[in-house]
């Protein structure tokens, strides 16, 4: 399917929407078009609680917050000053700027590294509980805690209003229509589902979080102007966490990343809100409140999908067609010659330096000394315990380890986080397959490629070009003849080749695998081992390795380092491991130095 | 059917991946059978199936006749199983006497804590003490005090020898044996620790990559170079 | 200054009061209970029905107990315990609960505000203060709880497999506790003891089919600032209660009434466990 194929229909379908919107005040009563003119601009930010929510995983309750910037920032400007067409357009700018700085505030707060999803729910709801108390002690300024009203604004007819607030509605949806089915709108997904693989693949998810966040900020901010344009009155309850949990709630119900839901959501929801509430006011929020508890419980996905699912797999029995193909993506090779990764430093690629690990009074790793060249394939053995994977997880993030230096092609990785360290050449495997579910071979690809090739906004790529490395492993194991596969119907060993795909298309000069084999069958065993010796022969990546499968490492490797208790015991050959005494006792004996086995004396335990 | 452990044809793991593959072992009562095998090669995972803690692909576990396939981990312990994990198996921040208790689910909590004097006095005097306190190998004591306290009549023990000095080993493998012939104890014992495994144990099986590969009594004069040419690097 | 001391102390209790409840719950099932203001709500309309009914006022805690106890078990059974995977969605849930039942007290009791008879009027010579007699005792209740509590936790088997269950909830299922029954039950106990605070702080302002909801949010915060110890909670009541008090008096009520929220959000940015010991 061609990129006008695809976007022909949304043209389409917002050539309709806008027609109806132009068609609406003459065709509903005058009540009705007073109404869905608020429904319309509640509509648009409850969209914004959907990229948020559906899209990016993050519960915000405070939308709203936004809305009333927007929406005081008029009230305010018009009540105090003149009304205007500069004073209009400083109250416009005035709105969005004071947005912007609640929502960098907001970022910074809940956005960060370590913040969990529930701290940052937390201040989503705090928000608009400190907004509504400021407005309430704003005395006269703000109009405490009846507001503002009485203000002139633009004089435009009742129509006009509704064409404005629905063209921007309309506008507004397509847009975001055209960015969440779109390379880039992907990534929030990928961000939602596994924000740490992201973090390993080189994204930097926090600032990820709050660029939508600001984007979602204006959109309410410019909502709310024209709603206080229109209505000539704003109160306090704009900010309210009970508008703020509305759209939650008109969001979770309309279908949470579906986009069209929680528009259709907010639109019917306020509308029959606004019919009912005179009549039966509380019976009205109780069946919501219900229906709403229903949907969280029973129907997590939201009632559109539901509704839409019913009609189209009628359509398909009636219609007999095959359901249509997800867009092809082709493959292809980058030239070697780019593909080197980061400019290589002088020396070695990896240098670990007198490193450490604690946690609190537990030593996890103390003096690990080592460094590998390019070419190398060094295997990390022990037992549990020993602090393989926690040495790996300090090479890749900079701000795991309590002591010592790494550097990795000459540059010290510091206390940078993951994201960082990819960009420095460093590409982590993990030891549970990890990848991204929902999204298919091609577009878990895609995301790996995001850092070096910026996704469009509104568009999808057809075309993907890997690094020889990565096209070498899907071509192997037979990936690239499952594009379009959906990742967690694949196979545990297809799902540890794609991750190794993945990374591998970060064109890393250091790879960190973390149990390549568990789980493998024998045949792919022998493909994961004959890939790994051709990356470091050809290729010249230098490969760190943990493994428990010794037969594994003996073929491959051309060095072992054994980590016991968090020590090296021995860095040397293969030979030299296999030969070592040392390494047999403390693999098949606990390490007990000293401990001989005394064949056939059951019931003696030696001393 | 047999009234000790029975698996048969068990296949578990995680998230889509099988670590575990169509293990079937039998425990007639009071056997000790140790499960060995290098890293990774699927026996926590065979425990943790056992207990219920992860899904079952295809096979079952029979506990004394009762079919615990599909049973929940705390209604598989109350059929009277004792599990020690290989880590985190105690709370660090309860009492000894607390980890005790909980073991414990009758009314007879002294009884139990005579028992626990019997075999290891010293917990006696350490009872008011966070476990956290204690000592890696009065630690390791603890576990198997509070699984014989409760008289289970089944052990599933992960790796209790790990970092452990010898002298402290020599004293778990006196236990061990006492608890199979004064309770009759069954238990399944996955070790890495090769001596202590094949001194203590009736009968020794070697898992590697999820499957049975080999298995034999443990005074067979052959055994100990059986097991090794499995386990060697 | 007196007077300002036995101000923050009595806050503290009354916030230790409604904060007990949601700890349990969220120290054991990892999810903050939205519907605990709801709770309070029921607990506090229990309240009026018992003065109304011309009963001795403190029969109040009990029957609002009862009644904060039986929400619970139903809410556990039906709402909470299908969502056990994933806790932003009960979250989402419990407030859709308190959205129901807080619609369901309004059309039975009408959306206005009533007023409850105090178990105890007037006031009290403290340290040469004249003060609230029935804030003082308070505090006096609020103490018999957390030991009450305490004793529970510390001294029960149930409170042993309580505690046991909030520190690794899988070891515990391995050692014969079924965790899933500690759930039940604790959610129950905190449901009830948000009735009783619901009871309890009637009498200090009204009643009203919404006034459970600014308590939610300074308990939650004060609950995620505190972790899962009834220690840390009271050190937190404490410290961020006094905090309001303080900015209410000194500065500004509204402020005072935010105080809570956003130092309990400075902290946990700063220091994500808060106050508690870890």
């Amino acid at each position: 399917m061609t990129e006008t194929r695809r976007l022909l229909p949304v043209l389409f379908a917002a050539i309709l929407a806008f027609a109806a919107i132009g068609v609406g005040p003459y065709v509903l009563d005058t009540y009705s078009v007073n109404v869905l003119t608020r429904s319309l601009l509640y509509a648009a930010v409850a969209l914004t609680v959907d990229l948020l929510w559906g899209y990016l995983g993050i519960l915000t309750f405070g939308q709203s917050v936004f809305f009333a910037a927007g929406a005081y920032a008029a009230g305010l400007v018009f009540t105090h000053l003149d009304f205007t067409t500069s004073n209009a357009a400083l109250a416009l700018l005035l709105g969005i700027l004071a947005a912007l700085a609640i929502a960098a505030v907001v970022g910074w707060l809940a956005f960060w590294h370590g913040a969990s999803a529930l701290y940052a729910s937390v201040i989503t709801l705090v928000l608009p509980i400190v907004a509504t108390q400021l407005l309430y002690s704003g005395g006269t300024f703000t109009g405490s805690s009846s507001g503002l009203s009485g203000f002139i604004s633009f004089d435009i007819s009742m129509e006009g209003w509704f064409w404005i607030a629905g063209g921007f509605l309309v506008s507004i949806t397509t847009l975001a229509w055209l960015f969440v089915q779109s390379d880039a709108g992907r990534l929030l997904i990928a961000v939602r589902e596994n924000e740490q693989r992201c973090k390993y693949l080189g994204l930097d998810t926090s600032r990820l979080k709050i660029i939508v966040y600001l984007v979602c900020a204006v959109i309410g901010a410019v909502a709310g102007y024209i709603y206080a344009c229109y209505a000539m009155v704003v109160a306090p309850e704009l900010a309210g966490f009970v508008f703020g949990t509305e759209l939650v709630i008109w969001t979770a119900l309309g279908g949470r990343g579906t986009l069209l839901g929680p528009v259709f959501g907010a639109l019917i929801v306020d509308y029959e809100s606004a019919q009912l509430s005179g009549d039966y006011p509380f019976v009205w929020q109780l069946i919501i409140g219900t229906v709403f508890v229903l949907v969280i419980v029973a129907f997590p996905r939201g009632l559109l999908p539901i509704v839409v699912d019913v009609p189209r797999k009628l359509l398909s029995m009636v219609l007999r067609r095959a359901p249509k193909p997800p867009m092809s993506v082709t493959l292809s090779t980058l030239d070697s010659v780019g593909t080197q990764g980061e400019a290589p430093g002088t020396g070695p690629a990896l240098v670990v330096e007198d490193v450490a690990k604690h946690f609190g009074s537990l030593t996890v790793l103390a003096g690990i000394d080592f460094s590998a060249r390019a070419g190398e394939l060094v295997s990390l053995v022990g037992p549990n315990g020993a602090g393989k994977t926690t040495l790996m997880r300090c090479i890749a993030d900079g701000s795991e380890r309590s002591a010592g230096s790494i550097a990795v092609n000459g540059h010290d990785i510091g206390r940078r986080p993951p994201e960082a360290c990819v960009r420095l050449g460093v590409g982590r495997k993990f030891q549970m397959a990890n990848v991204f579910d929902t999204l298919t071979v091609a577009q878990c690809l895609q995301i790996a490629r995001v850092r070096h090739k910026r996704p469009s906004l509104w568009r999808r790529a057809t075309d993907l070009p890997l690094p020889e490395a990565a096209m070498h492993v899907l071509r192997t194991t037979g990936l690239d003849r499952q594009l379009g596969t959906p990742a967690r119907l694949l196979s545990h060993g297809m799902k540890q080749a794609l991750e190794l795909s993945m990374v591998l298309a970060l064109e890393p000069r250091v790879l960190l695998l973390d149990e390549p084999t568990a789980g493998l069958t024998k045949t792919e065993r022998m493909q994961i081992g004959e890939i790994l010796t051709d990356l470091t022969c050809k290729q010249g990546l230098c490969i760190l390795l943990v493994e428990h499968d010794l037969d594994f490492v003996c073929e491959i490797s051309s060095r072992v380092i054994v980590l016991h208790q968090g020590r090296i015991v021995l860095d040397g050959s293969v030979e030299e491991v296999v030969q070592s005494e040392l390494v047999k006792q403390v693999y098949a004996g606990s390490g007990h130095a000293g401990i001989e086995h005394q064949a056939g004396r059951s019931g003696e335990v030696p001393a | 059917m047999s009234v000790g452990l029975v698996i048969d044809k068990l296949s578990s793991g995680y998230a889509g991946a099988m670590v575990v593959r169509d293990v079937t072992l039998d425990l007639p009562p009071g056997q000790i059978l140790a499960v060995l095998g290098k890293n990774g090669m699927g026996k926590s995972t065979l425990l943790k199936a056992m207990m219920g803690f992860l899904p079952k692909m295809a096979g079952s576990v029979h506990i004394a006749a009762t079919d615990a396939t599909r049973l929940a981990p705390h209604r598989v312990a109350r059929l009277g199983v004792g599990y020690v994990a290989q880590e985190k198996a105690l709370f660090q921040d309860l009492t000894v006497e607390e980890n005790l208790r909980l073991a414990v689910r009758g009314p007879d909590f002294d009884r139990a804590l005579a028992e626990v004097e019997e075999s290891f006095p010293f917990l006696l005097q350490r009872l008011k003490q966070r476990a956290g306190t204690l000592s890696g190998g009065e630690q390791k004591m603890l576990l198997m005090a509070r699984s014989l306290a409760v008289g289970a009549k089944f052990l599933l023990v992960d790796e209790i020898t790990e970092g452990l000095q010898p002298s402290v080993i020599d004293r778990l493998a006196g236990v061990i044996r006492d608890a199979r012939t004064r309770y009759g104890t069954t238990m399944l014992l996955v070790e890495q620790h090769l001596p202590f495994a094949l001194a203590v144990a009736d009968r020794w099986a070697v898992l590697e990559r999820g499957e049975v590969a080999d298995s034999g009594a443990t005074d067979e004069r052959d055994a100990a170079t059986r097991v090794r040419r499995h386990l060697s690097v | 200054m007196i007077a300002q001391t036995l101000d923050i102390v009595t806050t503290a209790a009354i916030l230790y009061a409604v904060a007990t409840g949601l700890l349990l719950v969220f120290g054991v099932m990892k999810i903050i209970n939205f519907a605990h203001g709801a709770l309070m709500t029921l607990g506090g309309y229990a309240a009026l029905v018992t003065t109304q009914m011309g009963l001795n006022p403190w029969l109040a805690i009990p029957i609002a107990a009862l009644f904060g106890g039986v929400a619970g078990m139903a809410i556990e059974r039906f709402v909470v315990r299908p969502l056990y995977s994933r806790p932003l969605d009960a979250i989402l849930a419990t407030w859709g609960l308190s959205i129901i039942i807080g619609q369901i007290i309004t059309i039975v009791f009408g959306r206005g505000v009533q007023f409850t008879q105090a178990p105890l009027e007037g006031t009290m010579e403290i340290l040469g203060e004249s003060y609230s007699a029935y804030r003082l005792v308070l505090v006096l209740i609020a103490a018999a709880l957390g030991i009450a509590l305490t004793l529970l936790l510390k001294g029960t088997r149930l409170g042993l497999e309580t505690r046991a269950v909030i520190m690794n909830e899988d070891l515990a299922r391995g050692l014969g506790v079924n965790s899933g029954l500690v759930r039940f039950l604790t959610f129950t106990l905190g449901s009830a003891l948000a009735g009783i605070a619901g009871a309890l702080i009637t009498p200090l302002s009204s009643v009203d089919p919404n006034m459970g909801v600014p308590w939610l949010v300074n308990a939650f915060m004060l609950v995620l600032v505190s972790g899962a110890s009834l220690g840390s909670l009271l050190v937190s009541c404490l410290v961020l209660g006094g905090a309001q008090v303080l900015v209410s008096t000194h500065f500004n009520p509204v402020l005072g009434g935010l105080t809570i929220a956003v130092l309990a959000a400075v902290i946990l940015r700063i220091r994500p466990q808060g106050f508690a010991r870890d």
